[in-house]
């Protein structure tokens, strides 16, 4: 009969440890090729602005680099994309389209963050600011 | 008797012939907006009118807007459960506009996405079906279960529920030898799980008196009514664009077509089974055969960015059944239209007359028996994709029943 | 090629066009006798011989006219043909086969609101179906070429 079969796996699960995992206290293993959030390096970026125009969701906009900051020859314009995280929908067509492999990824799931909002507190990081005077 | 006098009657209380019940727009068996306005006759239900509009988003409008490229994103979108399915019909028929083929691993990678997709759909709207008919610890260990699936889907594709794996000319991640080997186990797993599913479906009473002869479909009404995928599959019509279309890889790989004559909700259910069993079947057997020959993943930077004119009509065989898209070209960089029948809205919108003679208690069981797809349904106007993909991946949540997913007494 | 497909193209209710990718066999009608036609199926393929799977609408606005395509699946091969017919752009209106076949419910209320083709004798077309009611206020068809939305 079923209902005695249901009524064991019910009661084995009684006992057993709990299926579910106690999140923020405890974090669930995501695979390291997950697609979590990404951001340009704007060592390698040339400003082209190409995943801007492919992003599906227009998640992207392009932004001056500070006056403060080196920014390498290449990137004569100095432009460099700014990826809104709660408009990106993670596809990673920006990162595939790019013509010279400019972005960095990450397993980072957790984006309900009040600080990176956008991509570009981190892109800035990586470029160093000028030397003083 | 003293006091027992004949009364004439002098008065007549009419009683209304039809009690009309709304079921939805909020959560009618499913936890997606749809209005079932049901008409009964003390329990009997006599009429049901399905009222629809409540979540469209004009994906086609939006579509002839933007590239092809985007499309595919786009497309992906319509639907949080069968988004692989979605993409890989509309990139078959631009492939089939553009004249290019994906190498054969890439063809085989294909359908290991699509078939884990088929797994979880089928098992998450068997889960449902345990909670509507008030069988809530079955649904919590087939909803366990489920998450090797989900697993194995983040694995091949890199992320549990957006796959975007389909590109032009192939697949957009490629599988390791180890990636392969962590999948079998997944797989390995779920099958026994599966199995003993598939068994309690069939002896437990519980589940034998709420779906046995209900809902019931005749071969004949099944092609009239234009119902697919397990619903017809069920009311013994054999409709498989798998094995019929011999798409992608489904040509060189052995399968059976479930068919089953009971014709009612139980053997919809039961034709679930079996298919995430038999894909199950198919997912060992890419993981044994993938061919080395070609390169699956192509370089997305080097892709045509020419589209001639042309049309082409693709079908594939989703989780809900056929879904069609027919995708014009005039030659610019943006379709000239985009066509999306899903296998919901036939499902759905011309099932209305299905109910009749059902008790009202009956209604969410057919309901669910049809695994009604609304954001597959209803595709209109607000351009927000973020919420497009939002608002459906929490089906699978909130049918865990929103009270309980937040109580902490729950992990007790 | 299907035989009873055949036939009704020598009796000329139908012509051949050619194909749409992949390998679908695509025929043409004129709109006066789309009931006949299905009739005609109904009769020689039998109830469970096909299947509607859906219709496809088109505004072609250089023409002036609204595209409709009808695919329908023969069983049991699953061989998908195309039955095209053109209505005007201006007065879209095509008999509607839905006491024929009811599968035409769902394709033929979803072009009604998205295109505004009227199908003469079905009795659940409204509006709204699918759209806004501030679109169906306005007299808008979201997916005509020349609709703003």
């Amino acid at each position: 009969m079923g209902k005695s079969k249901i009524l064991s796996l019910i009661l084995r699960n009684l006992i057993s440890k709990p299926a579910t995992i106690q999140y923020p206290r405890e974090k669930p293993w995501v695979e390291p090729d997950f697609r979590g959030r990404q951001y340009s390096d704007l060592q390698k970026c040339i400003g082209c602005g190409l995943c801007r125009i492919e992003c599906p969701a227009d998640a992207i906009a392009m932004k001056k680099i500070p006056g403060e900051y080196e920014v390498p020859k290449k990137n004569a314009r100095r432009l460099f994309p700014v990826i809104d995280y709660m408009k990106c929908v993670y596809c990673y067509r920006c990162v595939t389209v790019c013509p010279v492999r400019a972005f960095t990824t990450t397993n980072y799931f957790e984006l309900a963050d009040t600080q990176h909002i956008t991509s570009e507190e981190l892109s800035l990081s990586t470029l160093k600011k000028k030397a003083e005077g | 008797m003293q006091g027992c006098r004949a009364v004439a009657i002098d008065k007549v209380i009419e009683v209304p012939y039809a009690l009309e019940i709304p079921v939805g727009p909020q959560h009618p068996a499913l936890h997606e907006p749809i209005l079932l306005k049901a008409y009964a006759d003390g329990e009997e239900v006599v009429k049901v009118e399905v009222h629809t509009g409540y979540n469209h988003r004009g994906i086609e409008k939006l579509a002839e807007k933007n590239s092809f490229y985007r499309d595919i994103f786009i497309v992906s979108r319509v639907c949080g459960i069968c988004n692989g399915v979605h993409a890989n019909c509309f990139v078959r028929a631009v492939e089939q506009i553009l004249g290019i083929e994906p190498s054969p691993r890439a063809k085989y990678l294909r359908v290991l996405a699509m078939e884990l997709e088929r797994m979880h759909s089928h098992m998450l709207i068997n889960a449902v079906m345990a909670e509507i008919i008030g069988f809530d610890s079955l649904f919590m260990n087939i909803m366990r279960d489920r998450e090797y699936i989900m697993k194995s889907k983040e694995i091949v594709t890199g992320n549990r529920v957006s796959a975007d794996y389909m590109i032009f000319g192939g697949v957009r991640r490629d599988l390791s030898s180890d990636k392969i080997d962590k999948l079998r186990k997944l797989i390995d797993r779920v099958i026994p799980r599966i199995k003993y599913y598939k068994k309690l479906f069939m002896e437990d009473e519980t589940i034998l008196k709420r779906l046995v002869d209900v809902g019931v479909v005749k071969p004949s009404e099944a092609t009239l009514y234009g119902l697919l995928g397990p619903v017809a599959r069920a009311s013994g019509v054999k409709i498989d664009a798998r094995a019929s279309d011999k798409y992608d890889a489904y040509g060189e790989i052995p399968f059976n077509v479930i068919v089953r004559n009971e014709c009612d909700a139980w053997a919809r259910m039961m034709v679930r089974w079996d298919e995430a069993l038999e894909s199950a079947k198919i997912i060992k057997y890419v993981l044994d055969h993938l061919p080395q020959d070609g390169k699956a993943v192509p370089d997305e930077r080097r892709l045509p960015r020419r589209f001639p004119p042309g049309e082409a009509y693709t079908r594939v065989e989703a989780p809900r059944g056929e879904l069609i898209y027919y995708v014009m070209s005039d030659g610019k960089p943006m379709p000239y239209r985009v066509k999306i029948r899903t296998p919901s809205v036939h499902n759905i919108l011309n099932t209305a007359k299905f109910y009749i003679g059902y008790s009202i208690a009956d209604l969410p069981v057919i309901l669910t028996s049809w695994d009604p797809c609304i954001s597959c349904m209803e595709r209109l106007t607000i351009i927000d994709l973020r919420t497009g993909e939002r608002r459906k991946v929490p089906m699978k949540e909130l049918a865990g029943g929103g009270k309980k997913w937040v109580n902490p007494r729950y992990s007790l | 090629m299907i035989e009873e497909i055949n036939e009704l193209v020598k009796e000329g209710l139908l012509k051949e066009v050619g194909t749409i990718k992949p390998n679908r066999e695509l025929y043409e009608f004129s709109h006066e006798r789309i009931r006949e036609i299905f009739k005609q199926l109904l009769e020689r393929l039998g109830e469970k011989g096909f299947y509607l799977a859906t219709i496809v609408g088109t505004d072609i606005l250089k023409d002036k006219k609204i595209r409709l395509d009808y695919y329908v699946v023969v069983l049991p091969e699953e061989t998908t043909i195309v039955l095209r017919t053109y209505v005007d752009r201006d007065n879209p209106e095509i008999n509607s086969i839905l006491d024929l076949i009811p599968a035409a419910l769902a394709p033929e209320c979803e072009i009604h609101d998205l295109l505004g083709v009227v199908f003469k004798g079905n009795p659940a077309l409204r509006r709204p179906f699918f759209v806004p009611e501030e679109l169906v206020e306005k007299g808008i068809y979201p997916l005509r070429k020349d609709a703003r939305v």
